[in-house]
């Protein structure tokens, strides 16, 4: 489903990414480690779309098309979802207006027709029970004044709504306590389907015992150093990431 | 129709003023004080951005004919259209005309109302509020010749139910200058909602240049709301002249969506202990369009509050001017003077000129005033588009948020909402056409 070939790319003159090599096939959820400052926000960023960082070489392609071609909105409508690492606040802009904005103009893009008022709230209800969001948090502005930990429930009520065929989801494990985790997995474990593919980004290894990957790949100074399956997330929980790192270094 | 370039209509001869021979003295006095002072320009401080030259040199009709069978269905379409409901308690200017067919109060409505020339016939010291000529020459052209106005007055303890609409409509009859002038004094403790409309029923050259005056005695509470709604071809200029008693409060919104050239000028005195001010308003300016809000609030008395806060939203080719000034006369302490001017430019081809002006000549003050202009928000723009809404639809998503803050202070639900309405749709056209 999803393909990136030697992807390089950089902001300013600093290159972040330094060639990644990914295939993420249908049905698969696969993470990406690293220490910080390795490209992994980056490469999320990439794949959404953000115009920061200049793509330098190398391709990405979704179902096929080229990704690379396709401005944020369009990669959305095709069925790409990001989970920001730090969602913003957008004061005046209200949550279930951009919620229904969002589904309607990908509605719109497969030909669908839109949702009304009504079946929108039938259909977000349980969603938010899922993720333990308040009622009144529809009428209010988007993250703002929402805990760091609300603030990612609401990504993954964003993406349990849009219903993704590929999910990036940029530490979204970041600054949870146990027990919001365990929400934020529950969430994220409703929405696997053998249709739709993840990439989780993370630093830590306890997120991937409650979303349990297929494939782990250990990013360092830009590029994929070592794939592995489930126990290779356990592997750099107990060594650490200094050993990456210094393979990385070496020529 | 008789119609003279403005240089003319200061020279005029006592004979060719407008009005009752009641109003003569005074309109004469005006036009002369107006002859001494001049018309403003850009060489006075406070005119500097705005340029009436194409109002100067032009042929224009000062003393408008009262409106006719088909101006005045003109009217009533225009309100209808503009959604200015038929059984609101209304009074009606057209063309600067009181219109009665269109709108009267009632002895059931709690306000009285008497013909200004009733006004001008009180001794000067009765008047509670006397406008400066030198601060506002064009008050004095309104004086000199307006064609009809309003004295209304809210006996004590009066609760007005609803609220007051006060429309000024153009009839669409080319070359008008409509100068109404509208006096309203609220007695102690009542209480009023108004809110002052303008509309344009054809997309034609006119001017309106009004005056409204308010004195609020003690104890008593005004909510004001202005919404300008002219066409493009229009200008407008306006003097609101507010002055508060002891512990009054006034809550003034101001919305100006349409127009050519505009420039409002809002000047209030919080003359006794305990006055509260809040004022706040909207100015969005696309292009070809001009305007300008003058804000003064003088803190006379102790222990004297006022909120204010402007935004502005610019478009391409558009040109807005704030200026935001706050005087604490000597003596004045326990003063709580807060200021915001927020401006977002939707273009690179818009410009606004931002200005807060504070003058303190007290102690034990706390005064505060911050100015913004920037563009819309990269990320937020990209967490937007992330979600799958195009570029277009994110850019009016968060050129309305960023009008929302102000529109949420409007206190009456359904004014909220109407005024929201219309806002959106301008800002809708403005984000479209500044991308």
């Amino acid at each position: 489903m999803l393909k990136i070939e030697n992807l390089h790319a950089r902001i300013g003159s600093r290159e972040i990414l330094a060639g990644i090599d990914l295939e993420i096939p249908s049905g698969e959820v696969h993470a990406i480690m690293g220490p910080n400052g390795s490209g992994k926000s980056t490469l999320a960023q990439v794949l959404a779309g953000r115009e920061d960082y200049e793509v330098t070489a190398g391709r990405i392609f979704l179902d096929g098309e080229d990704l690379l071609a396709m401005a944020p909105e369009q990669r959305a409508r095709a069925g790409l979802f990001l989970g920001f690492q730090y969602p913003i606040e957008i004061p005046g802009v209200n949550n279930a207006y951009l919620l229904k904005a969002a589904l309607n103009a990908q509605r719109q893009a497969r030909n669908e027709q839109s949702i009304d008022a009504f079946e929108f709230m039938k259909l977000i209800k349980n969603k938010m029970e899922l993720m333990q969001i308040p009622k009144d948090f529809l009428n209010r502005s988007v993250n703002q004044g929402f805990s760091g930990g609300e603030k990612k429930r609401n990504e993954v009520l964003q993406m349990l709504l849009l219903e993704p065929r590929l999910a990036v989801l940029d530490e979204t494990d970041s600054g949870l306590d146990v027990d919001a985790l365990k929400v934020v997995a529950a969430g994220v474990n409703s929405l696997r389907s053998p249709k739709r593919s993840m990439l989780l980004v993370t630093h830590y290894e306890r997120l991937l015992e409650l979303i349990v990957p297929d494939r782990v790949h250990v990013l360092a100074a830009g590029r994929i150093r070592r794939s592995g399956g489930p126990e290779l997330a356990r592997e750099l929980d107990a060594r650490g990431y200094d050993w990456v790192q210094a393979e990385a270094a070496r020529p | 129709m008789t119609v003279t370039t403005l240089k003319q209509a200061l020279a005029a001869p006592r004979a060719a003023l407008p009005g009752s021979a009641a109003s003569q003295d005074v309109r004469a006095a005006a036009l002369a004080e107006l002859g001494a002072t001049g018309l403003p320009t850009p060489r006075r401080e406070d005119w500097r951005y705005t340029d009436l030259k194409s109002l100067v040199d032009v042929e224009l009709d000062f003393a408008p004919d009262r409106p006719d069978r088909a101006a005045l269905d003109a009217a009533a379409r225009a309100l209808a259209e503009h959604g200015v409901p038929a059984d609101a308690a209304r009074l009606v200017f057209v063309d600067g005309h009181l219109a009665p067919e269109l709108g009267t109060l009632g002895p059931t409505s709690g306000i009285e109302v008497r013909d200004l020339d009733d006004y001008w016939l009180q001794p000067e010291t009765a008047r509670r509020l006397r406008v400066s000529t030198a601060a506002h020459p064009l008050a004095a052209l309104n004086t000199a010749y307006a064609q009809s106005g309003a004295w209304l007055r809210v006996a004590e303890g009066a609760r007005i139910a609803g609220e007051l609409r006060l429309v000024l409509v153009a009839s669409g009859a080319p070359r008008r200058v409509a100068q109404p002038k509208i006096v309203v004094e609220i007695d102690r403790g009542a209480e009023i909602t108004i809110v002052q409309h303008v509309v344009d029923a054809a997309d034609t050259d006119g001017w309106l240049n009004v005056v409204t005056e308010v004195a609020l005695a003690e104890d008593s509470r005004l909510s004001l709301y202005r919404l300008q709604e002219h066409r493009f071809r229009h200008a407008h200029t306006s003097l609101l002249a507010v002055e508060l008693a002891a512990r009054a409060t006034a809550s003034l919104g101001l919305f100006d969506l349409g127009g050519r050239l505009v420039r409002n000028d809002i000047d209030v005195k919080l003359r006794e202990p305990g006055a509260a001010l809040e004022l706040y308003g909207l100015l969005l300016a696309g292009e070809g369009q001009h305007v300008d809000d003058h804000t003064r609030i003088d803190h006379i008395a102790p222990d004297t509050r006022s909120n204010e806060a402007f935004r502005g939203v610019i478009g391409r080719r558009g040109r807005g001017v704030f200026n935001g000034k706050v005087v604490v006369h000597r003596g004045a302490h326990g003063i709580d003077a807060r200021q915001t001017s927020d401006n977002l430019l939707l273009s690179d081809q818009g410009e606004i000129d931002t200005k807060p002006e504070l003058e303190i000549y007290s102690d034990d003050v706390k005064c505060s005033h911050g100015s913004t202009v920037g563009e819309l928000d990269a990320e937020h723009l990209f967490y937007i588009r992330s979600r799958g809404v195009d570029e277009a639809h994110a850019r009016e998503i968060l050129t309305t948020a960023f009008a929302t803050t102000v529109l949420e202070r409007i206190a009456a639900p359904h004014v909220r909402a109407s005024v929201a309405d219309k806002v959106g749709a301008r800002l809708r056209t403005l984000a479209e056409v500044s991308r």
